[in-house]
């Protein structure tokens, strides 16, 4: 029993490592340019499109392709930004948030015409893989991911609060008149704070793709993960989205468990109203709210 | 000149409703009749979505929950009870109204995005529970609706017209309450809770009471084209009547219309319907994707260069139309 107890809170843990990569982006854009982007669960699954069509036509490793979908998002998410979400800045609430959802509904309808409904896998020499310690196993592709992820994380931290850059994304979200006024151009933080949040969904297309399906609507169940974790990591902190996807991978990992295959979206949504209800503004405090 | 205005804008509005009423004598092919049929609907489902997410703005992403309890009550009652769906579709209006009630009070204590959210979260929530309702609402299978011939006090009829008129008086009601609402004190409270919540709330608007009551008025109006549509296509299961596209299409045509006016949902729901329409007969209906794909980027256009909507497109023309006929009526004087 203890045994089936610990093995579930260590998957969770390990998906909840991917999830925290999608909450970071979603906390990202929100703390710095106020926007919450409806489509980047649609941005982890272009992510596992490159990974999937690097290892199908070339042979490319999925965690090597990490080098390749990261880069190419971040150049979407300056794009977005700068053509797209930059335009309706100030605008209201029907504009902001119409905008990346109907992005989302594009994506993942474009998806579906070019790549259709099927499942597509990548089978890697490690997919299957996994070691034991005692009665618990540990599932390598899992494992990798999980580690990845929490690297990125680290270095994503590392940025905001070691590099100017980093600092002026952190100083515009704070207060962008009085960031401006010191001299920093918003555009151009908003543009990378997009980017970055683009690309570390993309690093999570790649990680996921050795262990878990592409398909057009795969992105749907990471972004409203991340929705949740991001309200009770409060919303702008990133520290929090981490430690609050963590939790949720592991509040979805024995939701499986003990009520059922086919609760995990149950237990989603019922974690998402509870927060929602209960602590509209996260378990812990934050830079931004 | 205010009341030939007013005039004019009656004799509009007579006209456009003589041309839906002889509609259905004019053309007899079912196809066009089913697009007809679907437009209206859709038009009315638009306006019940328009009254909260227009006039209040508070943008729900969840009516599918009040369409799919709508058609779920009257369905139970008929099936289970023999009740005729007359009585259930006022039967799930109320059932919507209430469910109204805990509903908002959880979802409107959040704004702009995160209330969103909540809506997507609540419908999806009811859909999932309605799969597991195995023994009482069918569950994933779903049921069809027993077919009773020519029945008219069992909403059953042999002509697709009957079903066109029912669609036509339901966007008649929702379009008259639109109206009525929109010119008492509860339209501009609407409209205040709409431009800025803590304003409104400042100058004494009871904002929570407001929404709690356009809510109950917008979920009964929806779940009335619940029962219909289920009526009409004689099926029921939860992923057709809780679906997330019903959710979508309500805030689509209000937005592309016009969100906030009284005509918006109707022109939003003519242009996206025909452009489905059109879709259909080039690509087929085999392609899925395609008409979802066309919508968002009409979507994204209308929200990157017209976020008034299209209505606010033809009545700029309309008064650059006015004021230059105008313009020029008003230099004959000064020269002559």
């Amino acid at each position: 029993m203890l045994a089936i107890l610990a093995q579930a809170v260590i998957n969770g843990l390990l998906i909840g490592g991917v999830y925290a990569l999608v909450s970071i982006g979603v906390t990202l854009i929100f703390g710095v340019v106020k926007i919450v982007n409806f489509a980047q669960g649609e941005f982890v699954m272009i992510g596992m499109y490159i990974s999937f069509f690097l290892a199908s036509s070339f042979g490319v490793d999925p965690l090597l392709s990490l080098l390749i979908s990261m880069p190419v998002l971040f150049g979407i998410g300056v794009l977005l930004q700068h053509f797209m979400i930059r335009r309706v800045l100030g605008l209201g609430d029907m504009p902001q948030i119409f905008l990346t959802f109907a992005l989302s509904l594009l994506l993942m309808n474009v998806a579906l015409l070019l790549f259709t409904a099927n499942y597509r896998t990548v089978q890697t020499a490690y997919s299957e893989l996994s070691f034991h310690i005692g009665p618990l196993y540990f599932p390598v592709a899992k494992l990798i991911a999980f580690g990845i992820a929490m690297l990125l994380s680290a270095i994503l931290y590392l940025f905001l609060h070691g590099t100017d850059l980093g600092k002026a994304m952190r100083a515009a979200a704070q207060n962008r008149e009085v960031a401006m006024l010191m001299g920093i151009n918003p555009d151009r933080v908003f543009c990378v704070a997009v980017g970055v949040a683009l690309a570390l969904a993309g690093a999570a297309g790649s990680l996921l793709m050795p262990f878990y399906p592409a398909y057009p609507l795969v992105g749907q169940i990471f972004v409203l993960m991340a929705f949740v974790a991001v309200v009770l990591g409060t919303l702008g902190n990133i520290t929090g989205a981490l430690i609050a996807s963590l939790m949720m991978g592991v509040a979805e990992s024995l939701g499986v468990q003990f009520v059922g295959a086919d609760s995990g979206l149950i237990v989603v949504f019922v974690m998402l109203l509870l927060t929602l209800a209960l602590r509209p503004n996260g378990l812990f405090g934050g830079w931004a709210r | 000149m205010k009341s030939t205005l007013l005039a004019r804008r009656w004799f509009s509005v007579a006209a456009l409703a003589a041309t839906a009423l002889v509609l259905p004598l004019i053309v007899s092919d079912p196809f066009a009749l089913d697009i007809f049929i679907r437009v209206l609907l859709f038009a009315f489902i638009g306006v019940a979505w328009n009254l909260m997410g227009g006039y209040a703005k508070q943008l729900s992403l969840g009516h599918a929950a009040y369409f799919g309890l709508g058609a779920y009550t009257s369905t139970i009652l008929l099936i289970r009870f023999g009740i005729s769906p007359w009585i259930g579709i006022i039967a799930g209006g109320v059932v919507a109204m209430l469910a109204s009630l805990p509903i908002g009070a959880l979802c409107f204590r959040l704004r702009g995005p995160y209330f969103a959210i909540a809506t997507i979260a609540t419908a999806q929530v009811l859909m999932l529970l309605f799969l597991k309702f195995r023994d009482f609402a069918w569950g994933a299978e779903g049921t069809t609706l027993p077919n009773l011939g020519d029945a008219p006090l069992m909403m059953q009829f042999e002509s697709r017209a009957a079903y066109y008129y029912i669609a036509l008086a339901l966007l008649a009601i929702g379009l008259a309450i639109t109206h009525c609402i929109e010119r008492s004190w509860m339209g501009f409270y609407l409209v205040a809770v709409g431009e800025d919540e803590d304003a409104a709330e400042a100058v004494g608007v009871d904002t929570t009471k407001i929404k709690r009551h356009i809510y109950l008025i917008s979920a009964f109006l929806t779940a009335l084209g619940g029962t219909f549509y289920v009526e009409y296509i004689y099926f029921i299961d939860p992923n057709t009547a809780f679906s997330f596209n019903v959710s979508v299409e309500a805030a689509l045509v209000s937005i592309v219309g016009g969100i906030g006016t009284l005509w918006g949902p109707v022109v939003g729901t003519v242009l996206l319907e025909a452009t489905s329409a059109l879709l259909q007969s080039w690509f087929g209906s085999g392609h899925g994707g395609v008409q979802l794909t066309v919508y968002s980027l009409i979507l994204i256009a209308v929200i990157l260069w017209r976020p008034s909507g299209l209505i606010g497109l033809f009545t700029d023309l309309y008064q650059r139309f006015t004021y230059a006929s105008a313009a020029r009526a008003k230099e004959v004087p000064l020269d002559g």
